[in-house]
């Protein structure tokens, strides 16, 4: 048995050569694909000179070497020269992949250089079947360098001399869709980068299951990294853009008053402070819109966001917890809770618009007959509602039975059972859902446009909290504010954008940083709250 | 090897009449020990018991009296009914929804499958304690007064305490007598207040039963309370079964035949198809068996 052939050896001492040149090979591959991504979101202009030539054409002799590269690991191996463990063939995947990238190129070079017209399927069929031929026919280790070096390489070429260049361009569909040259050559790298780094992985372990492994787990942690950086470029061009408008005006410092007063608008009242005062003044959170504003703020729109949300998570959050108990400890399963959760998981997916017109036509008409912050809180509340019903579900049912029956095997009743026992085993989960709810809701823009929107900048925020008024006769309790018109985030920022002002991007980008800043401060209290509960269930 | 066949009677369209080789009938084997005599009152006795899980017919006519204070060992293979029977003692078969009882227990002399009987009333009086130790994810103290809270002997609450009727020294006092009963106390008198998931497995399974000892129960059900523990914390369990039988009924469900004939008083022998087969001082079923079966079972030939 030791005389096959196919048989690796048990132990493996040092970095091949082998290795040393995948891996240098993978970092520069990676490392075209982020100068890619970098210019594709304008941190240099492909223009740019750089040692006598132009970016584009740098990209262009990396990818060309990059090409070289491949193409001389993938001879080196087959020809024996260095140690690899090839399979027979590339494999199905690979082979797929690069046909596709095959049948794009020879159809691009059919139709656009050749001319073939409407021919091009004949010239994107060739080269195609080239590609998935040079993929699946040679040994493992020829297969999977050969097409994408030879790839790599074109495309250096094609980028380098200038064939395809920031000045050039292409409309498929002349008229609507352009694609210029200086957004194709950082694409081009992207693209061609992220294949030779593949292949780059498969050579580091030496092409056979080994390289299998470790071109998968390229791939798996660049989809990880990606998905991080989206969000990082997402967070960060929010930030840059908004951070100068929000801070615009920022005043602050530490004062000796001996008699210094100033006005509270939240009370109405002028503040009479004899002592040491902490001054601080921050127009864009704190004012609201006026003509004789120093800067025009957008605090009535965050203190409308604050009430909407928290008014919908305290109708939601005990009517859906209560449900979920009800239909996980008392209703067993039976066709009507079946029914319930069907229609619970219904109205999780329904779009907001719908609920927002349900709130405009039942809503609006019985409650003080105009648009009113508290129909915009039941409206997000039965958003809220299907969620926290959902997540509070499985919360529950992730409750051991074995301190269901542990209570009842003290004599303690069902409900005393559940309040001091399943409950709080729940909360951590339950509060999960709560916080997911949020973030949904917060940012909603349909159901407030039609149920709760006021002026998008008003020049004062609605005064809830001093505005409860107790009363002789039903219903005791009123607040006026409550039945008033609001502005709220995400419908501001809406009013804000189709105003169609350029001038006030400014104020969009800063609405939109103090949104992102409001959710996440809901967020922070969510979990909190629920280490908090975490913590009193843990040793 | 014994063949241990089953064969079925016309009678009643139910097997409950069992054959062993020595041609012994269970009916035979059960004239030798229904009788069985002991000294002091039953605590439970048990007639004609029977539990269906929905067609599964669990346990077949079980007639058996339990003496107070004393240990009653259930020993039998898997899938043979002593656990189902043990959960009849205190009702906790009404939790599972397919199961149904038929027949009669009486605790003290008073039926407990009757329309009218307060189950938390009887499981105050019949405690009980799992396979594996499930302490809720509370602190120990917290553990401990958990049922006498909720039985409303001890009130810690806000309100309790705004009105002066603050129970928090009996409260004290009952941790410290039941952590003692369960022969905890030294372990955990210094760390009340952490959560009972930082205890190790046995003493969390001695918790559990400190948990049940603190509603004041006539009995305790203990179901393979050893089965997840390791040899030092089941010799530990098995010390603290023996003392609490001076004050309490145990019953003890195990698979471990040494435990059984180490702790108990007597024992109870089910076999296969939910039949209770033999039913006697450990000591004579362990050294003298009247029925086959049980002898093959005992000295591990069968089961």
């Amino acid at each position: 048995m030791n005389t096959d052939a196919s048989r690796n050896d048990l132990v493996k001492r040092g970095n091949s050569t082998l290795g040393v040149a995948a891996v240098l090979l993978a970092a520069g591959a990676l490392l075209g694909a982020l100068l890619g991504a970098l210019a594709l979101f304008e941190a240099f202009a492909v223009t740019d000179a750089v040692a006598g030539l132009s970016i584009a054409r740098w990209f262009g002799v990396l990818l060309a070497g990059l090409g070289v590269a491949l193409l001389g690991v993938g001879a080196t191996s087959r020809a024996g020269l260095v140690r690899s463990e090839p399979d027979r063939t590339a494999g199905p995947v690979a082979g797929v992949a690069f046909s596709l990238v095959g049948l794009v190129i020879g159809g691009l070079l059919a139709s656009q250089t050749l001319g073939f017209g409407t021919l091009w399927p004949i010239g994107a069929l060739i080269v195609g079947a080239v590609a998935l031929l040079l993929t699946v026919y040679p040994r493992g280790d020829l297969g999977a360098t050969l097409p994408s070096g030879l790839l790599s390489l074109f495309t250096g070429i094609v980028v380098a001399t200038g064939v395809i260049a920031p000045g050039w361009s292409w409309s498929p569909i002349p008229g609507s869709f352009t694609l210029p040259g200086d957004i194709a050559v950082p694409l081009l790298a992207i693209v061609v980068g992220f294949l030779v780094a593949w292949m780059a992985a498969r050579a580091y372990g030496g092409f056979g299951t080994q390289g299998k492994q470790a071109s998968a787990y390229l791939l798996v942690s660049a989809s990880a990294a990606g998905m991080l950086a989206l969000l990082v470029v997402l967070v960060s061009y929010i930030v840059v853009r908004g951070w100068a408008p929000m801070t615009e005006g920022v005043k602050w410092g530490l004062f000796w008053a001996n008699w210094t007063y100033f006005y509270v608008p939240p009370i109405h009242r002028y503040v009479v402070i004899d002592g040491p005062v902490l001054w601080f003044h921050w127009p864009f959170v704190m004012n609201g819109h006026a003509l004789l504003n120093d800067v025009n703020g957008i605090m009535p729109a965050i203190v409308g966001t604050v009430w909407l949300v928290l008014g919908a998570i305290v109708f939601a959050v005990p009517l859906g917890v209560g449900a979920a108990v009800f239909l996980t400890e008392y209703a067993g399963q039976s066709r009507f809770t079946q029914l319930v959760e069907v229609s619970t998981n219904g109205l999780w997916s329904t779009p907001s618009i719908v609920y927002g017109l349900f709130g405009w036509a039942f809503l609006v008409p019985r409650l003080g007959n105009g648009f009113s912050i508290l129909s915009g809180q039941l409206v997000l509340g039965f958003m809220l509602l299907p969620l926290v019903i959902i997540t509070s579900r499985e919360a529950l049912t992730s409750v051991p039975n074995a301190y269901r029956d542990a209570s009842a095997a003290l004599g303690v009743g069902k409900w005393e059972t559940i309040k001091s026992v399943v409950l709080p085993a729940a909360m951590p989960g339950v509060t999960t859902g709560i916080i997911l709810g949020i973030g949904r809701i917060a940012g909603e823009t349909a159901p407030i446009l039609l149920v709760a929107a006021g002026s998008p900048f008003p020049s004062d925020a609605p005064n809830v909290l001093t505005s409860f008024q107790l009363s002789a006769t039903p219903p005791f309790v009123t607040n006026d504010a409550l039945l008033q018109a609001t502005s709220a985030l995400p419908y501001q920022l809406y009013a804000v954008i189709t105003a169609g002002v350029n001038k006030n991007a400014g104020l969009a980008w800063g609405t939109a940083l103090v949104l992102l800043l409001v959710v996440l401060s809901f967020y922070a209290i969510g979990i909190a709250s629920r280490i908090y509960f975490r913590k009193r269930l843990e040793a | 090897m014994s063949d241990s066949s089953t064969t079925e009677t016309a009678e009643d369209e139910q097997p409950t009449t069992t054959t062993t080789t020595a041609g012994e009938t269970v009916e035979e084997v059960q004239d030798e020990w229904i009788e069985y005599d002991f000294d002091g009152p039953a605590k439970f006795s048990a007639t004609d018991l029977n539990v269906w899980y929905g067609d599964d017919h669990a346990l077949h006519d079980i007639t058996i009296d339990i003496p107070e204070n004393s240990v009653t060992a259930l020993i039998g293979p898997s899938g043979c009914g002593k656990s189902t029977f043990l959960r009849c003692l205190n009702r906790m078969n009404d939790r599972i929804k397919a199961a149904r009882v038929e027949g009669s227990v009486e605790l003290d002399g008073e039926e407990i499958y009757q329309e009218g009987v307060d189950l938390v009333e009887l499981r105050k009086r019949v405690g009980q304690v799992f396979q594996s130790p499930n302490p809720f994810p509370k602190s120990i103290r917290d553990n401990i007064a958990y049922g006498p809270r909720k039985h409303g002997d001890i009130n810690t609450g806000l309100l309790a305490r705004l009105l002066g009727g603050d129970d928090r020294e009996r409260e004290e006092e009952l941790v410290e007598r039941c952590l003692r009963g369960a022969a905890l106390w030294e372990e955990v008198s210094d760390r009340l207040d952490d959560n009972a998931l930082g205890l190790s497995g046995g003493q969390q399974q001695r918790l559990c039963i400190a948990r049940a000892l603190a509603v004041d129960p006539e009995v305790i059900l203990m179901d393979e309370p050893a089965s997840a523990l390791d040899p030092i914390a089941t010799s530990k369990i098995e010390d603290l079964v023996e003392d609490l039988a001076e004050e309490y009924t145990v019953v003890i469900v195990t698979h471990n035949m040494q435990q059984a004939a180490r702790i108990s008083d007597q024992t109870a022998v089910f076999l296969t198809g939910g039949h209770l087969v033999e039913y006697g001082d450990t000591d004579q079923i362990f050294e003298n068996p009247q029925s086959q079966r049980v002898e093959d079972y005992i000295t591990g030939k069968f089961g």
